[in-house]
């Protein structure tokens, strides 16, 4: 009987185990969770192909990034069947295009700077722009960018620039840029985000420097710098960080392009700034794998988010900047309002790009010291 | 006839007996393969890539080095790890002090009461432990839940910040670790001889005597077998700290994510693995040799 408790016992305990490590699983990737729409998808797919037989497309990006109804508008009037799998960070998506070599997904929706690594690795094809007429869409302006200076490569998606937001009713201070956040007076109040790039960056701009610099003393100084910055950080944060702001928790923050239109929606009182030291800017765009298994229809998914229509209807739910041209005419007027930004800065920004190891390492390092000055 | 029907009889037996050996060794082969290729080689490639070099951009190059450890060596490093073993101390002292009163009064319950409890104490299990991170969010936050009854009675009159913080993080890493802690001290406590405490009650201890030199030494494998199911992974899990510590408190899983993601440093994150891995077993080693004890109740 004691015997019997205590199998019990154990097996309940390996239950807890397992029940902890999901947990872990979850956050470490969604592992569980990409796999099962995947496997989901092919299963249905094979069925549609006897009807249809128009094939496949896997998509790979960040979850949601492409909505929902776009993708069944795509569906109905291709017949291609869309498997859509996610990625939660940049780095975790080319650790999978590099095992695959390349392989696997026919789209990737990826950021500007590992889309660059993965070009120099040989893991993106060429577009085939016979079959994507509607190329030409898109604005010059998105054009030309160092990840793709030939423009051969890749379709700009969600084009944005960083900025702060804070309540007004909140803040003593005046903010103008990412030199007013070492105020004392914002002390434990404000959200930034979770990278160090992009934090190291705002100190780097502050003395006037680039964010991609690779002089390793201008990065130790910037360091030092940043430490004086942690007794006004509040939380550090990646994804819906304007919901900080909104609740009150901090009163000012740095925010995605998505995250200042989200903010502004629910709360039109926040005071959006354009940091006086300069703008940061970043792209995600689609690019195709080298050996995508379904490289024409990749290819009728490009040209299909380039309608000006559908693009519209894209940048209308991603709340990124509309790099379609085609698409300005469908847009409603209170989405220009509400897209804060202008085309017109985006010259004006600077892309965080790649540095040095030595680099890379130091910026790891300081950001370590940075964050355990946090707690 | 009869020596040799004997012999034959015998012969009949060793080859049952080498028969029933060699399907044996049959049967745990699974066992042997599952450990060769999912526990042994996994860490094997981890401590080679632990010696090579990161590549300039992506990936790694098969150049040996000893960098990756003596980059560890580095004050920032060494901080994350004192940080982490400060945390997994504290939450382990934190479960051990609800942990052993809980288990042990869930022994001393009538049968059926006593399944209740452990049926409450294995339910939050049947949800994400991610999931249930944002429960205490909800709880904690400005203008949450503890904020507004704090604030209703008239303890506090302005938010406090709770959340995103130290404390915060300790709280949910005994939260989720507390199970582990009562499991093994009730199944020690509930397999206990009650005969020795009424012996020692008989010769004149008293009830605290009794308790600290018979049922403390008696439960003490529960009890390791508990600060090790907890101590372990509270060195290894970043979720609960990157979630309840708003991404301001670096545990070494934390700095082995990233190290991964953005810092592109596979090899420093093998090495700070190896070093994990290497410190726990410490630990343990050093918990058996200071107890004596043998039996973690049916651990190691």
């Amino acid at each position: 009987m004691k015997k019997g408790r205590k199998s019990l016992a154990l097996l309940l305990a390996a239950a807890l185990v397992s029940g902890c490590l999901s947990g872990c699983g979850n956050n470490a990737g969604e592992g569980g969770q990409d796999n099962a729409p995947a496997s989901d998808g092919t299963t249905a797919a094979s069925a549609s192909e006897k009807k249809e037989n128009a094939g496949e497309l896997n998509i790979y990006t960040w979850a949601e990034y492409v909505p929902q109804d776009v993708i069944d508008q795509f569906e109905k009037e291709t017949g291609i069947r869309v498997n859509y799998t996610n990625f939660e960070a940049n780095e975790e998506m080319l650790a999978k295009l590099e095992t695959s070599k390349g392989g696997e997904y026919d789209i990737i929706i990826a950021s500007d700077y590992i889309i660059k690594i993965a070009a120099d690795e040989g893991l993106v094809k060429e577009i085939d722009k016979e079959k994507v007429p509607n190329y030409s869409n898109i604005d010059p302006i998105f054009q030309n960018f160092f990840y793709d200076p030939d423009n051969s490569l890749t379709v700009p998606y969600g084009p944005g620039i960083p900025l702060l937001v804070y309540d007004p009713s909140a803040v003593t201070c005046e903010i103008t840029g990412y030199g007013s956040l070492w105020d004392p007076s914002l002390k434990d109040s404000l959200a930034l985000m979770d990278s160090e790039r992009v934090v190291m960056g705002m100190a780097l701009k502050t003395m006037g420097e680039s964010f991609n610099t690779e002089d390793l003393d201008v990065i130790q100084a910037a360091g030092d710098k940043l430490m004086e910055l942690a007794p006004n950080v509040r939380v550090l944060s990646q994804n819906q960080t304007q919901d900080f702001l909104l609740s009150g928790e901090v009163s000012a923050a740095f925010l995605f392009t998505s995250q200042v239109v989200l903010a502004l929606n629910q709360n039109p009182e926040l005071k959006v700034v354009y940091p006086e030291e300069g703008l940061g800017f970043g792209v995600d765009a689609a690019f195709i794998p080298s050996q995508a298994p379904n490289s024409d229809n990749a290819h009728a998914f490009l040209n299909f988010i380039l309608d000006g229509e559908v693009g519209a209807n894209v940048s209308q739910q991603t709340y990124y900047l509309c790099p379609n041209k085609a698409s300005y005419e469908f847009l409603p007027e209170e989405f220009q309002k509400s897209l804060v930004i202008s085309t017109d800065d985006v010259p004006n920004g600077e892309f965080i790009q790649d540095v040095s190891p030595e680099a890379t390492a130091l910026h790891e390092e300081l950001w370590t010291k940075f964050k355990a000055a946090l707690d | 006839m009869l020596s040799r029907q004997a012999s034959q009889e015998a012969a009949h037996t060793v080859n049952a007996a080498g028969r029933k050996r060699n399907r044996w060794w049959m049967t745990v082969m699974p066992l042997y393969l599952f450990t060769i290729f999912f526990v042994a080689l996994p860490i094997v490639y981890l401590f080679v890539l632990s010696f090579l070099t990161r590549a300039q951009t992506w990936g790694v190059v098969n150049e040996f080095t000893l960098d990756n450890y003596l980059k560890i060596l580095k004050p920032v490093y060494l901080n994350t790890f004192k940080e982490s073993f400060q945390m997994a101390v504290l939450t382990t002292l934190g479960t051990l002090f609800i942990g052993y009163p809980f288990g042990y009064l869930m022994a001393k319950l009538p049968k059926k009461t006593k399944s209740l409890m452990m049926l409450c104490v294995v339910i939050p299990f049947w949800t994400s432990a991610l999931m249930r991170m944002y429960g205490w969010i909800i709880l904690f936050r400005s203008n949450g839940l503890l904020d507004k009854v704090l604030m209703g009675i008239g303890l506090t009159d302005s938010p406090l910040k709770l959340l995103y913080s130290y404390p915060a993080v300790l709280v949910g890493m005994v939260y989720s670790l507390l199970p582990f802690m009562i499991l093994s001290v009730y199944s020690s406590t509930d397999k206990m001889d009650w005969s020795l405490v009424e012996a020692a009650r008989d010769l004149g201890a008293t009830r605290w005597t009794a308790f600290f030199t018979v049922t403390i030494k008696m439960t003490l494998p529960g009890i390791l077998s508990g600060i090790i199911l907890v101590f372990i992974p509270s060195m290894g899990l970043f979720f609960i700290a990157d979630i309840l510590g708003g991404g301001k408190v670096m545990l070494v899983g934390n700095l082995i994510q990233n190290q991964l993601q953005s810092g592109r440093d596979w090899p420093f994150a093998a090495a700070l693995s190896v070093v994990l891995m290497v410190f726990t077993s410490m630990m343990i080693w050093i918990y058996r040799k200071a107890t004596g004890v043998k039996d973690l109740e049916g651990l190691l």
